[in-house]
């Protein structure tokens, strides 16, 4: 059993930095405009269907890989001006309601444009197959998807941190009304705010879709781990989620290595332990990165 | 912040209201267009919605080629058949609340359809109460025709000791006696992997491993390296839909795919048409095949003259799904046209252990003892990227294995299930 056992860590932190990905976009979301975005999966699965259609229509998997989330984040743009910016003057409890049915209707929709059944989207050649590590081998895929994700999560550090659109974004995070009185154009941090977390959601959903299927569905599987990210990790912290996240994904991994019909659990009994000890999260803090 | 104006008492209301909507949907009395008081009316229950829309389609288009073939005749007893449908939306309960209404509203004279084995099994159950024939045309479960077994139930598809029957032996001969199973933590899995430990125990061969995998699995991994550890003769694969896709997949991107062959014991053509390449492999059990004389009979002009009208007519092929539905229409209405009656106990012995061919290769007949359809099954391999001009095509069928030798004796079935007319 103990042979698997690295293999197996190291699927757990490509999982987990699924799961971090889509928490971090979460994240943004909250922090700034209170909205807890149940239509974040949906973007997932857009993203990937779209991928699937372009691929489909002829264009490289590079292409899509960007693109893809691209026209995702067009969409999630149009929907908050239109649908969910009404909102943020109410309580959270609005925006979820309207998120969560647009989750439900995005799902039918993909359902009628691309069936109910779930649909190939496959890895360019150069992805393809195995490498051996040494002692064991291992996906190109998983290892291309891995640094796909580390780079994302690296570039939008430095975009917060370093970046005077960033710093502003951050400022916002901690007292939106003095950054408007400042001079400030708050409505449009929070539209580039909502169209970042849907193109990391975005890019997670085309790379998932390349090893975990797309199905209508599919994105919404991602969702419920990617709020115990966030749980776990402490609201407000971005740094927190990438925790989280790669917190479960090795939980999870680990334990259907051992108990696979505990898998499921694993990450709700690590989010009960973490509450129990800390009911803030692990780095819930006000502020991001805080 | 303005607070809701949304109170508790509203919000049970309107909650409330919504699911009565939903619930009651149109009224019975408003009236249907274009009923003819003198048909012989089948009530068709399929999964019209959600995952099983495909194959429930499918199954559809072979009932109405069966019943349209009847009409063209003249119909049965000189009256025109008429199929009435309904969407049991893969829901046990829907299924048998819509069993109901077909029998006591639209006064059908049997029922038929169905996909998932849950919703045979609730249909079988409420036409049992109302003394209506059913025939199970594609759910598979063992107990349809054992233990939940009833004088007014039949099956046209295999039952999944079938499956696990044929594909065991077949597999056996072929590739060695050391398999792996990655089993759905189900009862449907749990039924697969039982079936197949029969056959070990009867080929002398042994299960090295068996992955217990929670439903909704998508992350295998896990799973794959112990099975690479473990260097089976032969990958069994039970996980179905989205599942089953993700674990060839990630096979194929773990390398394993390359090391070791994979079957199982049944796959469908409507999920596999959608499937890339890399999840496209191995050796299944199959039901029926369009496009091979081993399924068809060589001289079969039943059966090639039924797959060329259903090219025409839909566009594509007949799937195995079409086959259940064109041969329990059929042989429905053969029985009825014989007996010229509709009363179910008559048409019921009339079905019973009658040897009849047709759209496949061989004969057949609804065993007495427990109804199920004594078929043929048959074992193929798959073509990865499928046939060039011919998207459709990705069978290569390669073993024909006899019903007797894979469906249990009639002593056997007899612990579990004893047909009472009384």
């Amino acid at each position: 059993m103990l042979e698997h056992l690295a293999p197996q860590l190291f699927n757990g932190l490509v999982l987990g930095a699924f799961y971090a990905i889509v928490g971090i976009g979460l994240s943004l979301i909250m922090n700034l405009t209170g909205t807890i975005n149940m239509a974040h999966g949906s973007f997932m699965t857009l993203a990937g269907y779209l991928a699937f259609t372009m691929i489909a229509r002829g264009s490289s998997f590079w292409f899509a890989l960007i693109a893809a989330p691209l026209v995702a984040v067009v969409v999630g743009v149009l929907v908050e001006r239109t649908l969910v910016r009404p909102l943020y003057t109410r309580e959270p409890f609005y925006s979820l309601l309207m998120t969560f049915g647009l989750s439900l209707i995005a799902e039918e929709v993909y359902r009628l444009i691309w069936g109910a059944n779930g649909v190939p989207l496959s890895a360019p050649a150069a992805l393809s197959g195995a490498v051996s590590l040494g002692f064991m081998s291992f996906p190109v895929y998983r290892i291309f998807i891995a640094a796909v994700l580390v780079v994302a999560i690296i570039a939008l550090a430095l975009f917060l941190t370093r970046t005077r659109f960033g710093l502003r974004l951050r400022a916002a995070v901690q007292d939106t009304e003095m950054i408007a009185a400042l001079g400030t154009n708050t409505q449009l941090l929070y539209t580039v705010n909502f169209g970042l977390g849907i193109f990391l959601a975005g890019l997670a959903g085309v790379l998932a879709a390349g090893m975990l299927g797309l199905s209508p569905t599919s994105g919404n599987a991602l969702l419920m781990p990617a709020f115990v990210t966030v749980i776990i990790g402490g609201m407000g912290s971005l740094f927190g989620s990438v925790v989280g996240g790669l917190l479960i994904g090795l939980a999870i991994s680990l334990t259907t290595l051992f108990v696979p019909a505990a898998s499921e659990v694993a990450m709700y009994v690590l989010m009960a332990a973490v509450l129990l000890v800390r009911p803030r999260g692990l780095f819930g803090e006000e502020g991001i990165f805080g | 912040m303005a607070y809701s104006d949304l109170t508790r008492r509203t919000f049970v209301t309107l909650a409330g209201a919504g699911s009565a909507a939903a619930a009651f949907g149109i009224p019975a009395f408003i009236p249907r267009r274009g009923e003819a008081a003198d048909n012989i009316k089948i009530g068709l229950l399929e999964p019209f919605t959600g995952v099983y829309a495909a194959p429930g389609e499918n199954e559809t288009n072979g009932f109405q080629m069966a019943v349209d073939a009847w009409n063209a005749r003249g119909g049965v007893m000189g009256r025109r058949i008429e199929l009435v449908k309904e969407d049991e939306q893969n829901d046990p309960g829907v299924g048998a609340q819509k069993a109901r209404k077909l029998v006591n509203q639209d006064k059908v004279v049997a029922l038929v359809g169905t996909v998932s084995s849950a919703v045979s099994l609730s249909v079988a159950g409420a036409a049992s109460a109302l003394g209506t024939l059913f025939i199970d045309s594609g759910g598979h479960t063992d107990d349809v025709t054992g233990k939940n077994c009833h004088w007014n139930v039949f099956r046209t598809c295999h039952s999944t000791w079938m499956e696990t029957h044929a594909t065991g032996y077949s597999l056996a001969k072929r590739f060695g006696k050391k398999w792996y199973f990655i089993t759905p933590d189900y009862a449907y899995g749990h039924a697969l992997e039982a079936g197949f430990k029969d056959v070990l125990g009867k080929v002398g061969g042994t299960v090295i491993g068996n992955e217990l995998t929670p439903l909704g699995t998508s992350d295998f991994s896990a799973y794959l390296t112990k099975i690479d550890a473990a260097k089976p003769d032969l990958v069994l694969v039970f996980v179905q839909g989205d599942d089953y896709t993700n674990c060839l997949k990630q096979m194929d991107q773990f390398g394993l795919l390359k090391k070791y062959p994979v079957g199982g014991p049944q796959v469908e053509l409507e999920p596999l048409w959608s499937l890339p390449p890399a999840a496209r492999q191995g050796y299944w059990g199959i039901e029926w095949y369009y496009n091979s004389n081993l399924t068809l009979g060589a001289g079969n002009k039943v059966a090639h003259q039924f797959v060329a009208d259903y090219m025409k007519r839909f566009s594509k092929p007949p799937t195995a799904r079409s086959c259940f539905g064109y041969v329990t229409a059929d042989r429905l209405l053969v029985s009825m046209a014989e007996t010229k009656s509709t009363e179910p106990v008559k048409v019921a012995h009339a079905l019973e252990n009658t040897r009849f061919t047709s759209i496949f290769n061989g004969t057949a007949y609804y065993r007495k003892e427990d109804h199920q359809l004594m078929w043929p099954m048959w074992v193929a391999k798959i073509r990865p990227d499928g046939t060039p001009g011919d998207k459709y095509n990705l069978f290569d069928v390669i073993d024909t294995q006899p019903a007797d030798a894979i469906e249990q004796s009639v002593a056997e079935k007899a612990k579990v299930c004893k047909l009472d007319y009384a």
